[in-house]
């Protein structure tokens, strides 16, 4: 609907900060010796609690982008701003406050510590950040994601549906404003995957806390506010539920 | 006439103190057995064992089996069973006369702990497991080596010549240039030889020299003939000529004739001549040439005799540098004596025929063979 | 699929991948390798060093005739006019230092007239010149190696004086294994004052009858107390005795080959587990299990290979070293000796390359079957498999404590053929054990710790400990390692430091004499240079001088095997001397029994030797006697391995007249100043080149021995320590390798750069940690097993236990800082990876 190089309000008027806000952002890096631009001039603001998917091809720049929205790195050119902060602006150090303060990840293998248990995965990012009360923040987000009982088991005794779970309750235990998912029910069946969009709805909506999701699921996408199409790094298409 | 050791060892002596020692002059008083023994007032002193054996079925043998003692010094030394006051020099030589092989061997020692020496006592006169052993008049040689040996046992068949007159072998002109030399000229000889291992039981005639003195050779000599002749008709002969620089004869060669009852006369150089027939024989080892068949006369015996070598090679070349290269070997006698024909067996000495023996003075200096080695 | 492009495939390309590892496993191997190799070359050419410095000039002889304090001259004589063809070489023995370099060469005395005729040493000295000189005592003949000139003087230290000698001749010594000094035999009677008597006489005998049969011809023409051996007899000799010291060195040396293994275990066991599903793909298409294994295996050999080959040239060098440290204690303990040339035989490099080859093989057998027995169905499984998850902790404790029993019990047998068989057996169940409890073990202490852990040290103490559990064979693997080498380095410490302080403890006894005196000649130990005993008469009679004990040595032979006769003045001293006795009588019972009477004392290594007891008796070789004597108690004694056997100086003297001294003791009197004392002791010895101790010095210079002999001990387990913390560096690169995608992570969820590198030195600092446990543990109950199995059986020595816990603290603490700078590379590594990259790998 709008040109993938424009400045493009994708929230309801009237929330006037963006969490993440990317201006022309572009990132490239060599592949045998052969620069690819993997991000290519992609302008876009998210506000709080919305729910953005982005959809497109392997390779099209997704997981790229969802790095840059989540002060993993740094754009070629352009300006990433989370929550106001330019990223381009911090040093390593800073990103990492950044990334502990505002930001969650979730990934499509769950990537749980193997040897950490249910408990000690969710509240690891509290404990790496120093942050205090970890062990009752966790016990309260694994209550929110129906998983109090399974607190002390390893992560290889869950479903792929509850590890799923257990790795949201650990990417929102800091609440961060932004949370990222790449690929969230890349590895789970349709039932599950559903039950985990819909638990990302509800995050959207009942915490305002902004999710940008690459996705190739149909499903996922009409799940989310916002439907980002990408190709070779450009936005295509914005489509607005 | 056996001076090897003299020009050996008295010119490697630095200072050799002949006033520590005494000299042959005429006047001296013989007693046997002590003369059989050590005189070590004398700086020389051998004794000398030659003779031709033969097994029952005619495999014939020579030997030599010699002892000498050269003083080192007479100083007072610290006290110790390895001071050297005497060398003590031993040849040992087998001639396989019928094997047409020649064997020897020589050895060096000090006394030491009874390693070699001269004892009256024992009547023992050893080099090692070289060795004399007086019994009475009888004489036990016992010679060890690593390839032959011999065990013989000798018994004298007359008493003891003095050669000389006075008492004294005048050697060259001077008082004191004169050796005390006593002769057996004719012991039994009966034992076994070893060779390579094999036993040898066998029988001959000896002759045992046995001469002590102190520098007994003068200027000019550079080399000697020396005979021992022992005749079929019981009598002996011992003739030796000193050669000078110039080719002629010294006029102290000399010689002793052995009657058969054991009376000797004493033969000046004019009463006999030794001439070589032109026969020789070249040393591979040290290129000399010595003659070894000879013309002997002795006008006053009405003697004429050839004199020749069954074994060629009975050179004693020696590897170490102290003795000298001579020839020293079993030889045999055929000629008439009055018109009768006669033959006899001896030994013959040859030296100075590789090059000339420094006689007389003593050397500063070592050899020039011992540093040729 | 050729087992060729397999190799290449699963093995060659992923090593050349990461460098830096497989240079690390192969140095690990390489250290190994030339640890063994070098006390290997360093034995031989040490011991080689007796050959050459008493066995010189020998010409081709056959047979040697000794005798206890020397043979006298006559004996010289009558074997010189034996009725067989041999030749005879006397000779006389003995060390003389070149005052201007200090240098320690040995003398040889010989027969130089008698000899001179002999082929087989014509090339030393000519009797010429000997005989040109007879009255002269001051001629000598210099090996050229000595770069002396014939004509000049030289000046040589003998006993306990100092003289110019003329240099007769000088004469090649490169057949003869080094500088030496040769003297006619008369000459070398009266300077080193042995007049009468020769060291030994050396015999070519004829090549029939047989060896045996002149051995016992000769012995029968000869005096009782003399012996008749085959030329070498004391180079055997001096190698069965040093055969413990050796052996013990040797077995030490395999330690650091024994942790190269354990390194090689993990190597091969990380390159199984990463390669899990390359193994599925290359089985799913057809690759059967031997190939998996052969390629497997062939990973470790050629690790053992380059290893080996690098450890042959590192072996080479160090060897070297070794040597350096060897000799002075072969030096100080056993025998004089000089080092010998390092030979590398290509036998010993066989052999190296063999164990290194070997060594390798065997460690990779356990991972390289695991990857034998992958499933074509395991190339499809998805997802990073666990290092190793199948550990059978509870099997395992089970068979370690079973092990445990078997080592325990293994230290009860006595030693066979000498050795302590049992007593290595019983280290090695003792290690296996400590490396099959390890799991358990590790796996007990790091969960009941981890929330502990995560107190103090923050979050990467939990991760870090949880992250060990999770790869708990990984973990265990280099704990083993590592705690071998610690438990190496705390039992030998712990047996060098009780050894120390018992024999301080006995030197407080023993070392009452104020003074000591002796020869400035050589100082080994089986060297008993004299001083004049007149000189100790005058001693005696000075003001102040309470008591003067007069000690005389000899060397001699017991049954085969070398010992030190000696003889003490026990009347002069029974006041003053403190000896311990086994069976716990005082002193001067003993010292009563020993006066007037055909008896001895023995120390504890000679009875362990020899299995004697008090009470026994036992036939002396004197002179040329043989006599008979009673042991009257059996002593205490840490000065010589070999042993003592000491009598009443009257005794000895009624055997063997020579009465002077090989050391004095004095005791000042009570109210006269030590300082006074001295100064009139050194009036009195003044033109002899005599040392005096003070007590002090004294102890101070047997502790400086004592130290100086264990110094080779310290830098085999230095380097046991090396290879164990080089192989924790590479391990830990594995382990940053393996592990990065969760540091990915980590770094997604938050953590900072200094999080990981300090999580990285956490997990290095855990193994350290946990190796520092089980090794301390291990290497006490190791150190039982050295102190009272191993050293009691191979040396006869008594040890009272003794904590040295200065060191120990000092040296445990000193490799767990080393294991967490192991980890400071790795941990640059893993800061540098970069986490989207490492966190979207599949």
């Amino acid at each position: 609907m709008n040109s993938a190089t424009g400045r493009v309000p994708l929230t309801p008027v009237g929330q006037n900060h963006p969490v993440a806000s990317l201006d022309r952002v572009s990132k490239e890096y060599r592949s045998a010796g052969q620069p690819v631009r993997a991000v290519d001039g992609v302008s876009l603001e998210i506000f709080p609690g919305s729910f953005v998917a982005l959809v497109g091809r392997s390779g099209c720049g997704k997981s790229t982008l969802l790095n840059l929205a989540g002060a993993m790195d740094f754009p070629t050119s352009g300006e990433v701003r989370l929550d106001g902060v330019a990223t381009s602006s911090l040093d390593d150090a800073g990103l990492t406050r950044l990334r502990r303060e505002k930001v969650g990840f979730i990934f499509q293998s769950f990537q749980l510590l193997p040897t950490l248990s249910v408990i000690e995965n969710v509240e690891l990012p509290l404990l790496l950040a120093g942050a205090p009360g970890a062990r009752e923040a966790a016990k309260l987000r694994l209550d929110w994601v129906e998983l109090e009982s399974y607190a002390a088991r390893l992560p290889h005794q869950l479903s792929g549906g509850q590890m799923q779970r257990v790795a949201i309750a650990r990417a929102l235990v800091h609440e961060p404003k932004l949370l990222l998912a790449d690929e969230p029910t890349g590895n789970l069946d349709t039932v599950t995957g559903n039950l985990i969009l819909a638990l990302l709805r509800r995050i959207a909506t009942e915490q305002n806390t902004a999710i940008l999701m690459a996705t190739h699921s149909s499903e996922a996408a009409a799940l989310s506010d916002v439907v980002v199409h990408m190709r070779d790094g450009r936005i295509e298409q914005i489509l607005q539920h | 006439m056996r001076n090897k050791l003299v020009w050996l060892v008295s010119c490697l002596l630095l200072n050799p103190l002949v006033m520590q020692y005494r000299s042959a002059v005429p006047g001296y008083h013989y007693e046997f057995p002590r003369d059989n023994f050590n005189h070590p007032d004398f700086q020389t002193e051998w004794w000398y064992y030659t003779g031709n054996l033969r097994t029952a079925d005619g495999h014939e043998f020579g030997f030599e089996l010699t002892f000498f003692r050269e003083a080192l010094t007479r100083e007072a030394q610290k006290a110790s069973d390895w001071s050297a006051p005497d060398a003590f020099v031993a040849h040992l030589a087998l001639s396989d006369i019928s094997g047409g092989k020649f064997y020897h061997r020589e050895r060096l020692n000090r006394p030491g702990p009874g390693i070699a020496g001269v004892n009256a006592e024992t009547g023992r006169i050893w080099n090692g497991n070289w060795q004399i052993d007086w019994k009475g008049n009888a004489q036990n040689l016992r010679a060890i080596s690593d390839q032959f040996g011999l065990q013989l046992a000798l018994e004298s068949q007359k008493p003891p010549v003095i050669h000389g007159i006075d008492g004294i072998s005048q050697k060259s002109a001077g008082a004191g240039h004169a050796s005390h030399y006593i002769s057996l000229t004719r012991l039994t000889a009966n034992g076994d030889i070893d060779l390579g291992g094999k036993k040898f039981a066998v029988a001959g005639t000896a002759w045992m020299d046995h001469e002590f003195f102190t520098q007994q050779l003068g200027g000019g000599q550079v080399g000697w003939d020396w005979f021992s002749l022992q005749l079929d008709d019981h009598t002996e002969l011992m003739l030796f000529r000193l050669r000078l620089k110039d080719g002629s004869i010294d006029p102290f060669s000399s010689g002793t004739y052995i009657d058969a009852a054991g009376q000797a006369t004493h033969l000046a150089q004019k009463d006999f001549s030794l001439h070589p027939l032109g026969d020789t024989w070249k040393s591979d080892s040290t290129h000399a040439m010595y003659p070894i068949r000879w013309r002997v006369t002795v006008p006053s015996l009405k003697l004429i005799a050839d004199v020749a070598t069954p074994l060629r090679q009975q050179e004693l070349a020696g590897n170490t540098g102290w003795s000298p290269n001579y020839w020293e070997g079993a030889i045999r006698l055929t000629g008439t004596r009055d018109t009768a024909p006669i033959a006899g067996v001896g030994y013959l000495e040859m030296t100075g025929y590789d090059r000339p023996v420094p006689l007389g003075q003593p050397l500063a200096e070592p050899l020039p063979g011992s540093s040729n080695r | 699929m050729s087992r060729l492009t397999l190799f290449y495939r699963l093995i060659l390309r992923p090593l050349f991948r990461e460098p830096l590892r497989t240079a690390l496993t192969v140095l690990a191997v390489a250290l190994g390798v030339a640890v063994v190799l070098a006390i290997d070359l360093a034995g031989n050419a040490a011991a080689g060093s007796f050959r050459s410095s008493i066995e010189t000039l020998m010409g081709d002889s056959d047979l040697e005739v000794t005798a206890t304090g020397g043979l006298p001259d006559a004996v010289v004589g009558t074997l010189a006019t034996l009725p067989y063809a041999i030749r005879v070489r006397p000779r006389i023995q003995d060390f003389v230092t070149v005052v201007a370099t200090g240098q320690t060469v040995p003398l040889i005395a010989i027969d130089l007239i008698g000899e001179s005729a002999d082929q087989q040493i014509i090339t030393v000295a000519s009797g010429e010149e000997a005989l040109k000189y007879p009255g002269n005592l001051d001629g000598v003949w210099l090996g050229s190696s000595l770069n002396a000139k014939a004509g000049s003087t030289i000046r040589l230290l003998i006993n306990d004086h100092v003289r110019d000698y003329t240099v007769r001749g000088v004469f090649d010594d490169s057949a003869e294994g080094g500088a030496i000094v040769v003297m006619d035999i008369a000459v070398a009677q009266n300077e080193l004052g042995r007049t009468g008597r020769v060291d030994s006489v050396l015999l070519k005998v004829p090549d029939s009858p047989p060896l045996a049969e002149w051995q016992s011809r000769l012995s029968g023409a000869l005096p009782a107390g003399a012996m008749v051996r085959p030329v070498g007899s004391r180079t055997s000799e001096n190698q069965r005795m040093l055969a413990a010291f050796r052996w013990n060195l040797r077995v030490l040396s395999y330690v650091a080959l024994l942790v190269g293994g354990f390194l090689i275990y993990n190597t091969i066991s990380v390159s199984v587990v990463r390669r899990r599903p390359e193994i599925g793909i290359v089985r799913a298409l057809g690759a059967s299990r031997r190939s998996v294994l052969a390629a497997f295996l062939a990973e470790a050999a050629c690790f053992g290979f380059a290893g080996a080959v690098l450890g042959c040239a590192l072996g080479r060098v160090l060897a070297t070293g070794a040597l350096k440290l060897l000799s002075a204690t072969v030096q100080a303990l056993y025998v004089s000796s000089r080092p010998g040339a390092i030979e590398l035989t290509p036998a010993s490099l066989v052999i190296a390359l063999l164990i290194g080859v070997g060594m390798s093989v065997i460690a990779a057998l356990p991972p390289a079957s695991e990857a034998a027995r992958v499933s074509p169905m395991e190339a499809m499984s998805r997802g990073q498999r666990e290092y190793a998850t199948r550990v059978h902790q509870g099997r395992d404790m089970l068979i370690a404590l079973g092990l445990a029993a078997g080592g325990i019990i293994c230290a009860v047998p006595p030693a066979i053929a000498g050795k302590p068989l049992f007593g290595y057996l019983s280290a090695i169940l003792l290690i296996a054990a400590s490396a099959l409890a390890i799991p358990a073990v590790a796996d007990g202490l790091l969960h009941t710790s981890a929330h502990g852990l995560q107190k103090i040290i923050g979050v990467e103490g939990l991760l870090a400990s949880r992250s060990l559990i999770g790869s708990l064979r990984r973990t265990s693997v280099l704990v083993g390692a590592l705690s071998t080498a610690i438990a190496m380095m705390t039992s030998v410490g712990i047996m060098v430091g009780s050894f120390r302080q018992t024999v301080t403890t006995w030197m407080n006894d023993q070392l009452q004499a104020d003074l000591y005196l002796r020869p400035a000649g050589n100082p080994a130990s089986d060297q008993h240079p004299t001083i004049p005993n007149e000189l100790a008469d005058q001693l005696a009679k000075l003001p102040g001088v309470a008591g003067l004990d007069r000690f005389r040595a000899y060397e001699f032979s017991y049954e085969g095997l070398p010992a030190t006769l000696g003889a003490a003045d026990f009347h002069a001293v029974q006041p003053f001397r403190k000896s311990a006795f086994l069976s716990g009588r005082s002193a001067s019972d003993v010292y009563s029994d020993l006066q007037g009477n055909d008896a001895v004392v023995v120390s504890e290594p000679f009875a362990h030797k020899h299995h004697l007891r008090r009470g026994d008796s036992i036939t002396l070789p004197l002179g040329d006697r043989r006599v008979p004597f009673h042991i009257v108690d059996v002593s205490y004694d840490y000065a010589s391995e070999a042993g003592y056997v000491v009598m009443d100086r009257a005794t000895l003297l009624q055997y063997l007249p020579d009465p002077d001294p090989s050391n004095l003791a004095i005791y000042v009197a009570p109210g006269f100043d030590l300082e006074t004392v001295r100064a009139e002791v050194q009036k009195t010895i003044a033109g002899h080149d005599i040392l005096i101790f003070s007590n002090r010095n004294l102890r101070a210079e047997a502790i400086r021995i004592f130290d100086r002999t264990f110094v080779i001990t310290y830098a085999l387990e230095a380097i046991s320590i090396v290879v164990a913390v080089m192989g924790i560096a590479g391990a830990l690169l594995a382990l940053v390798v393996d592990r990065r995608r969760e540091f990915g992570l980590l770094r997604f969820l938050g953590a900072a750069t200094s999080q990981i590198r300090k999580l990285i030195l956490v997990e290095a600092g855990l193994i350290g940690l946990l190796a520092n446990l089980v090794g301390f543990v291990l290497g006490l109950a190791l150190s039982f097993i050295l102190i009272y199995v191993i050293n009691k059986q191979s040396f006869g020595w008594t040890i009272q236990f003794h904590w040295p816990a200065a060191i120990l603290v000092s040296s445990l603490a000193g490799v767990f800082l080393a294991t967490i700078l192991a980890g400071l590379y790795p941990a640059r590594i893993a800061i540098r990876l970069n986490p989207i990259e490492v966190v979207h790998e599949e």
